[in-house]
């Protein structure tokens, strides 16, 4: 992968700004645990963002501090109901008693906790040198190669599976192609001649209009068998490779058809096609 | 109560030291004051609430303050319906959200934007306004201003090149 132009595409700009969908941003985030330039490159971006909100404060109405302050307190447990005078109940209840509320000294912890923890925020952050700000960077580099560690090892899992499926010298890929012309539109199929296994990948396909599915065929000897259904799934998450349950012994090519919710016997709307 | 008087100075401090941002933010992205000022109690109640969560070793603290109020007041504006769910359909989405694009700005303006944000490019700074205070995607913003989504992505580029530049020198 070429960094210099992945990182001048403005691809993390969009990722920081929030304009990615998920597929994206996952994509972005993988190629982030692999290199730490894009993680340095995220972070000066976040920084400018932040640097901007800060020049662009403004200052609420100061009835605002107070209004707010009882916002947070009106949350806090209401006290227990009073106790119920002992002598309306004479049935000993057997079942132990259900803790309702922490005590008073745990809450006593939980508020220091919480003071503790937020003056000690505002004194690191209230010293706003340079030198902070990049044991801030540290630390979240150490954060980002942790999550870099445990997606890598996600992505490993996963080439395990493609390097088995690459091992396999009878495989095949085939791109299917649009066969709307003004419509850019792609699929991929994976056949193991040998084996007969076949694994789908949808590449780029329009999510079907509402009670329609895409189908898959096979084309045999001139005429199209069904392969099964689509689950829009696989469409919404384009790339996901998907193994198809039917073993395929041989064929001229690979399509993919719009179909009504369920399939029909013969395609009816070809959208992309491959030969073998 | 000692403690108590502990929170509320954490509070106090906390308060005098990002209401400013975080209310500026959710402006950005809410015109009305009203609905501005349920969001930011909104968004310190839950900062309040979720601060022992909050794990230095994750991002700056102000990004992840930034992003519950953004995160927030765009939820809002959804909600009230001010732009679209989802996905535009229709030419007349479009327009209309330019214009909700064009409001931030004379907005932001009023409130007495820097120098680097007047220096952003109008091209530049719809495209920052949609993403970051709108919540649009890309691909949203490529058909509501009808360029292609490559030059999206190279504005973008283009616009935190500018902002960046600028606050390294200030």
């Amino acid at each position: 992968m070429n960094i210099k132009e992945y990182i001048e595409s403005g691809i993390l700009e969009a990722y920081v700004l929030g304009a990615l969908n998920e597929n994206e941003r996952a994509s972005v985030e993988a190629d982030m645990a692999m290199y730490p330039e894009l993680v340095a490159e995220v972070e000066a971006i976040e920084l400018a963002m932040q640097q901007h909100a800060e020049a662009t404060a403004v200052q609420p109405p100061a009835f605002m501090e107070g209004k707010i302050w009882d916002a947070i307190q009106a949350q806090q447990p209401e006290p227990l109901p009073k106790e119920t005078n002992g002598q309306a109940h004479k049935v000993v209840d057997f079942t132990p008693p259900v803790v309702q509320r922490r005590t008073s000294w745990q809450m006593a912890a939980i508020w220091a906790a919480v003071a503790v923890s937020v003056l000690t925020n505002f004194v690191l952050l209230s010293q706003r040198n340079k030198g902070n700000t990049e044991i801030a960077l540290l630390n979240t580099r150490i954060d980002s190669m942790k999550k870099m560690e445990s997606q890598m090892l996600a992505k490993a899992t996963s080439y395990d599976h493609g390097m088995a499926m690459l091992a396999d010298t009878g495989m095949k890929t085939i791109v299917m192609r649009t066969a709307k012309p003004g419509h850019t539109m792609t699929s991929m199929m994976f056949w193991s001649k040998t084996k007969g296994d076949a694994y789908l990948a949808i590449h780029e396909m329009p999510m079907p209009p509402k009670g329609m599915q895409y189908q898959l065929w096979v084309i045999q000897d001139g005429k199209p068998v069904s392969m099964g259904v689509i689950s829009n799934d696989l469409v919404a998450n384009a790339g996901t490779m998907f193994k198809v349950p039917m073993t395929v012994t041989g064929g001229q090519a690979f399509a993919i058809s719009l179909e009504k919710e369920g399939g029909n016997p013969t395609p009816t709307d070809v959208m992309v096609v491959g030969a073998i | 109560m000692l403690l108590k008087q502990q929170s509320r100075d954490a509070f106090n401090s906390l308060y005098a030291n990002y209401s400013g941002v975080l209310y500026g933010v959710i402006k950005k992205v809410i015109t009305d004051d009203q609905t501005a000022q349920d969001v930011l109690q909104e968004v310190f109640v839950k900062i309040w609430n979720n601060i022992e969560q909050y794990n230095p070793g994750k991002g700056r603290i102000y990004t992840w303050m930034i992003n519950i109020a953004r995160n927030a007041a765009i939820d809002k504006l959804r909600s009230k319906g001010e732009i679209m769910k989802g996905k535009i359909h229709t030419g007349e989405d479009a327009v209309y959200n330019v214009s909700e694009g064009m409001k931030t700005e004379q907005m932001t303006d009023t409130i007495g934007l820097k120098d680097a944000v007047a220096e952003l490019k109008q091209d530049y700074q719809v495209i920052v306004n949609l993403a970051y205070y709108k919540g649009f995607t890309m691909e949203e913003i490529a058909k509501t201003l009808e360029i292609p989504l490559g030059t999206v992505k190279t504005r973008m580029r283009a616009a935190l090149q500018i902002l960046r530049e600028y606050y390294n020198n200030n």
